[in-house]
């Protein structure tokens, strides 16, 4: 089925395919353009569209048919020969050396191959160069400093836009003989775009919008989905790099960091699996979707799509269950508690020891012999790269009954009483006396299979009144409730000195001040 | 390619006199002579024909009259003027001057 068209051609009504019509168009346009020169014009392409209405109406009622054909006017054309035929007859002021010679090239705009005028598609067939890199170029020098730009404006008022076949032909360096100009017009046969030139700056300034829309639009819609693609893809690998590291490809110990070393292990694949799918699916669909409509590629499958929203909602619905799961390994809390007395000094130092002493379990984790580790520390251990909440909290308080104590408390979730209190015994914790030295770990460790359940060690340093503490500040972060950049000078050095009193832990440089006061 | 262009040339001014030949044995439509030029094996396509008559009427050697026509638009039909009449004549002796000079020249070559 085809449309088709009424015109009125020589005086005469004629049906005519829209296909065929618009070949037609082309034709008279050329036509109309090539004895616009002459002054006697309008009587001959009258003459001429006198004589195509005639040969239409003898093949329409030769062959017995209703409309006009695209074979009709190519055979129509063939008969009445085109613009290059008439100038080889009728142009005597031009040599004939000229349009015979071959291979001579004249720079024109291509206007059916051009993306905005066509300058670049034009420069590319005068230098040879294939017209993208041209329009790289162009474009290129366009961001750069906008050269590019001003360049396009001037060629475009300056260089005429290739309108008869001849000036196509030599544009192209084509041989302008009847081999060349049946290749040529060939070509343009097949081009199906072809007939949307007409005559006037005005009509091509409208034509050229109507084109931005299609071409540069296009482009620049195409940079941008190019864009999208670009980075969708990134992301994708991204997400099957950190899943393939989880999953343990790349032998990472994944399953320490944070918001892993919740799950369980039985299912942390599944979840793992089941984030990467409602990550990676959207992705895919958006590269999926940018390369269907940016660069006209093939429709998507409706069961391709309707596959991915399936895999995708069973990746939400996996992923919920087992945060739902977690979550339920949380419901219960237990604390256990340990209070060992502390030698009795006058003044303590309380100081933060970040190395770590290896212990039998680390051995085993970092497959070092045992033998061999002992009395070995880790200097200056590090946390992963999510660290987890806060976990270890010191109280300093005071004594009520003169001795110096510190209780221990390790408290933990579990989905039971039991997996709770086996949650807080699984705590490890670095806390020492040496003399009047107490030294605390910076965080608490888990032996080797337990998995965090909002563990925490609270530490409470019960001292009589009148002793004296001097307190490294990188122990600041875990003190509840004293900073000691409040206290006394920050150039002092890494340690503040406090005081415990009646009415609690003071800072030694506080109570001097005090003092002086009072006197 | 110059034996191209020569044909060309000769073409050219044969086609012209031949279309002159044509019209001066009577009232004849445009159609009608691409016909008789086809049969001559004279002419290439038909679009050439139309610049060419309007050039001869223009320089006076031809006129026409629409004639209706009873399948479509009123037609054009060319008549020599006493102009083109006596170019006819003019150009009848050229030919046999030059077809002379031809045979002439094919002689000398023997």
């Amino acid at each position: 089925m085809k449309r088709t068209l009424n015109i009125n051609i020589g005086n005469s009504l004629i049906h005519i395919e829209e296909d065929a019509y618009e070949m037609l168009t082309g034709y008279l346009n050329e036509i109309k353009s090539h004895f616009a020169k002459n002054a006697d014009d309008f009587e001959i392409v009258t003459d001429i569209e006198n004589r195509i209405a005639e040969m239409f109406a003898e093949i329409l009622s030769a062959q017995h048919k209703a409309a006009i054909s695209i074979t009709d006017v190519q055979q129509v054309i063939t008969q009445m020969g085109t613009v290059r035929d008439f100038e080889s007859s009728e142009d005597e002021e031009h040599p004939f050396s000229m349009p015979y010679s071959q291979g001579i090239k004249r720079l024109y705009r291509d206007t059916e191959k051009g993306m905005v005028a066509g300058v670049c598609a034009g420069l590319g067939h005068y230098l040879n160069i294939e017209e993208r890199w041209i329009r790289l170029f162009a474009l290129l020098s366009t961001l750069v400093g906008g050269a590019g730009f001003i360049a396009y404006l001037v060629m475009w008022i300056i260089v005429p836009r290739a309108q008869t076949r001849s000036e196509k032909m030599y544009m192209k360096g084509e041989a302008i003989n009847l081999q060349g100009f049946i290749r040529n017009f060939q070509e343009e046969m097949e081009n199906s775009n072809l007939l949307r030139r007409s005559g006037g700056i005005i009509a091509e300034f409208a034509d050229w919008f109507g084109r931005f829309i299609n071409g540069t639009g296009k482009v620049i819609f195409k940079i941008t989905a190019g864009f999208i693609i670009l980075m969708s893809s990134g992301m994708l690998l991204a997400a099957i790099v950190t899943l393939a590291s989880f999953l343990g490809v790349f032998d990472y110990a994944g399953n320490e960091i944070f918001p892993l070393s919740m799950v369980n292990d039985s299912y942390v694949s599944l979840l793992l699996l089941s984030a990467f799918v409602v990550i990676a699916v959207p992705l895919l669909a958006l590269i999926l979707f940018s390369i269907r409509v940016a660069f006209n590629g093939r429709q998507i499958h409706k069961n391709v799509s309707f596959g991915l929203l399936i895999l995708w909602l069973a990746g939400i619905a996996t992923g919920v269950f087992f945060i739902a799961k977690t979550s339920t390994e949380f419901k219960e809390h237990t604390e256990i508690t340990k209070v060992s007395n502390l030698k009795s000094y006058p003044v303590y130092t309380l100081d933060l020891d970040n190395s770590r002493v290896f212990s039998k379990e680390d051995s085993l984790l970092y497959h070092i012999n045992n033998e061999n580790s002992k009395g070995w520390v880790i200097l200056d251990e590090r946390e992963g790269p999510f660290g987890k909440p806060d976990d270890v909290r010191i109280y300093i308080e005071r004594s009520l009954d003169a001795t110096n104590s510190v209780t221990q408390n390790f408290a933990s979730h579990g989905k039971t009483f039991d997996a709770a209190l086996k949650n807080a015994q699984s705590i490890r914790y670095d806390f020492q006396q040496k003399d009047s030295v107490l030294t605390f770990g910076p965080k608490l460790r888990l032996t080797n299979q337990a998995k965090w359940r909002n563990q925490e060690v609270k530490l409470i340093v019960r001292v009589p009144v009148g002793t004296h503490l001097i307190i490294n500040r990188d122990l600041d972060h875990y003190l509840a409730g004293y900073r000691s950049w409040n206290c006394g000078d920050s150039h002092e050095g890494d340690f503040v000195e406090w005081i415990m009193t009646e009415n609690g832990l003071k800072c030694k440089n506080e109570l001097k001040e005090e003092d002086h006061q009072d006197q | 390619m110059i034996a191209e262009n020569t044909q060309t040339q000769m073409r050219k001014g044969i086609l012209e006199y031949c279309v002159l030949l044509i019209i001066s044995r009577g009232e004849i439509y445009a159609s009608d002579i691409i016909a008789e030029l086809k049969s001559a094996k004279l002419l290439v396509v038909e679009g050439t024909l139309y610049p060419l008559l309007t050039r001869l009427k223009n320089n006076g050697l031809l006129s026409y009259n629409w004639v209706e026509s009873t399948s479509g638009p009123p037609r054009k039909y060319y008549v020599l003027t006493d102009d083109g009449k006596s170019m006819v004549r003019q150009l009848d002796t050229t030919w046999q001057e030059l077809s002379y000079a031809i045979e002439t020249s094919k002689q000398v070559k023997k």
